[in-house]
């Protein structure tokens, strides 16, 4: 071997070391879901590798496990879940056969997203009569833009907790997402600000949180009760409720049953606008803040 | 992988056996979509549960399933008839349809979403828990037992109905337990594997099986190897190139056939010529 080819070699080897090196440095992370993923990737930058377990255009009830995430489970630091039972048909087998005790409640490696925060419509009394609730209230409270600087304070905290050389960057990274989302609530809110007090339609019961936060009244559903497809009957209660209230769209995510929301939208002269609960279900929307964005244009757009 | 795939490998070893024994029966009488008929009547059976506010996983949906299981065996066995016009599959269709819908009714009206009811019926093998599997191990030795003490009655009436009549016997009682077992067997099986899983089981091998060898035995050993192979060749790609387990093993069990079909044809082919 000549010595520039040696050379060559044993940089290439340095390389590799510290490559690997630096990949060890790295806090593993899993998140159940796109949204908790899209903040943890912002508040861990390049200390953190995030796994994401569903796919953004999935229905994040029901989630297809696949081997590898119990693989990434085992290898976890941390483990992002809401904590609001929304992944409780899916999650905990995964979690019973990952085995993994650093990401066990009540460990730093764990963050339930919802503790701390007030969900809405929490159920005065549990009974099966009243469908698919959930006991600790509506699941689907990320698309808040307030709530989700709280989950980043929760994601922040967790890794200074398990990584606490790098803690300083993830608490700048955290106040650098907190800037950015009081900086575009004031312009979603003005954009939105014409069509203050309207009603909206939604499939599926997921936007109490986005319609407090910016002035709708969502309480028209598609579903008859949450989980139930939608029965001829109620679809018709539904128009007329439309008809009455002038309700002007109707909110649908990528996997609901379109062809339902457009019947009734010809029916009523509404429209149709596509939601998503998560970055990467919409084009345009890598982030969580690309993803509000891209909320509150489609919904102007619509009521316009 | 080891891991991770344990439990899924333990299911593919120890649990298939005895589906693929049903299988010769199921594919000799014909009626290839009772499994799935079967399963679903007791689906019915957690819808009724669920309607009535039980707890899912207590004793009562339990009884309440295994007697809608019941029910089906015991449609399944009137309806058995020794010479009908009605073929058997129709009266299997119907009665998976029929329930199928009425589970659609009841939930409408019980307002329970179908996440939990999925989950309760519909088990994913990656998953398993040992507890599962081993209680679903010992009711298949009981079954096994059943189906080795009484073996004679049941193959007579399975492969030879004209012969188990004329000999007086209560053909329909027989098709009674049979169905029943079965039921329960699948309905077990199903909670652990998930309905791809157990229809592939216990008609790819029997069909493997009969399509290669002429003696029941033979063909009960061929089927094992197959379920065998199938099983844990399907959890290993499953974990190679990261795939929901159970469709891979039902992919790998289709390549199975296709490849054993040409090699029995390959055989025919060359005693022949």
């Amino acid at each position: 071997m000549k010595p520039n080819s040696l050379t060559k070699t044993t940089a290439a080897i340095c390389l590799c070391l510290t490559t690997a090196l630096t990949a060890q440095a790295r806090i593993n992370v899993v998140a159940t879901l796109p949204d908790f993923g899209a903040v943890a990737r912002e508040i861990g930058g390049n200390n953190v590798d995030v796994t994401v377990l569903a796919k953004p255009t999935e229905d994040p009830h029901f989630v297809d496990a696949r081997p590898s995430f119990v693989v990434k489970l085992r290898a976890a630091d941390v483990l992002i879940d809401g904590g609001a039972e929304l992944e409780i048909g899916w999650l905990p087998p995964l979690l019973q056969n990952a085995r993994n005790s650093k990401i066990e409640v009540g460990r730093p490696g764990r963050v339930q997203a919802s503790q701390g925060i007030r969900l809405m419509e929490v159920p005065a009394q549990l009974t099966r009569a009243a469908g698919d609730v959930h006991a600790t209230g509506n699941p689907h409270f990320m698309v808040d833009p307030i709530i989700a600087k709280a989950v980043a304070a929760h994601i922040a905290n967790a890794f200074a907790a398990v990584d606490p050389a790098q803690a300083a960057e993830y608490r700048t990274n955290e106040q650098k997402f907190e800037t950015t989302i009081n900086a575009r609530l004031q312009e979603w809110g003005a954009k939105l600000l014409p069509y203050r007090g309207q009603s909206l339609v939604a499939y599926h019961d997921s936007w109490p949180y986005f319609g407090h936060r910016f002035g709708f009244n969502v309480s028209v559903f598609l579903e008859p009760k949450p989980g139930i497809p939608p029965s001829p009957s109620h679809l018709a209660e539904v128009i007329a409720q439309m008809k009455a209230q002038k309700i002007k769209a109707i909110i649908v995510e990528p996997y609901h049953n379109r062809k339902i929301a457009e019947k009734v939208a010809q029916s009523t002269g509404a429209k149709v606008v596509d939601f998503a609960q998560f970055p990467g279900a919409l084009p345009g929307t890598d982030n969580y803040v690309q993803l509000i964005n891209k909320l509150v244009n489609n919904l102007a757009a619509a009521l316009k | 992988m080891w891991e991770v795939m344990f439990w899924p490998i333990v299911v593919c070893v120890l649990l298939p056996w005895l589906l693929v024994y049903l299988g010769l029966h199921v594919v000799r009488r014909g009626i290839i979509f009772i499994d799935i008929a079967m399963a679903q009547m007791a689906s019915l059976g957690i819808c009724v549960a669920v309607l009535l506010h039980l707890r899912l996983d207590g004793w009562p949906a339990f009884a309440i399933a295994l007697g809608f299981t019941l029910l089906g065996a015991a449609i399944f066995s009137v309806t058995g008839k020794r010479s009908s016009q009605i073929p058997q599959e129709a009266v299997i269709g119907i009665s998976y349809v029929v329930a199928a819908a009425a589970a659609v009714l009841l939930l409408s009206r019980a307002a329970e979403g179908d996440e939990e009811i999925k989950n309760m019926l519909v088990g994913n093998i990656l998953l398993v828990s040992p507890l599962d599997v081993w209680k679903c191990f010992a009711l298949f030795l009981l079954v096994g037992i059943v189906h080795f003490l009484l073996r004679r009655t049941f193959l007579l009436v399975s492969f030879d109905r004209d012969a188990a009549y004329e000999r007086g016997w209560r053909v329909r009682w027989w098709d009674f337990l049979f169905y029943a077992l079965f039921g329960l067997v699948v309905t077990s099986f199903v909670r652990i594997a998930g309905v791809l899983l157990i229809f592939s089981y216990l008609i790819v091998p029997a069909v493997c099986g009969i399509n290669l060898a002429d003696s029941l035995g033979k063909r009960f050993l061929i089927g094992c190897l197959v379920a065998l192979i199938g099983g844990i060749g399907g959890l290993f790609l499953s974990f190679q190139w990261d795939l929901p387990s159970g469709a891979a093993i039902v992919c790998t069990f289709g390549v199975l056939l296709v490849l054993l079909g040409a090699i029995g044809i390959w055989r025919r082919c060359s005693a022949s010529g």
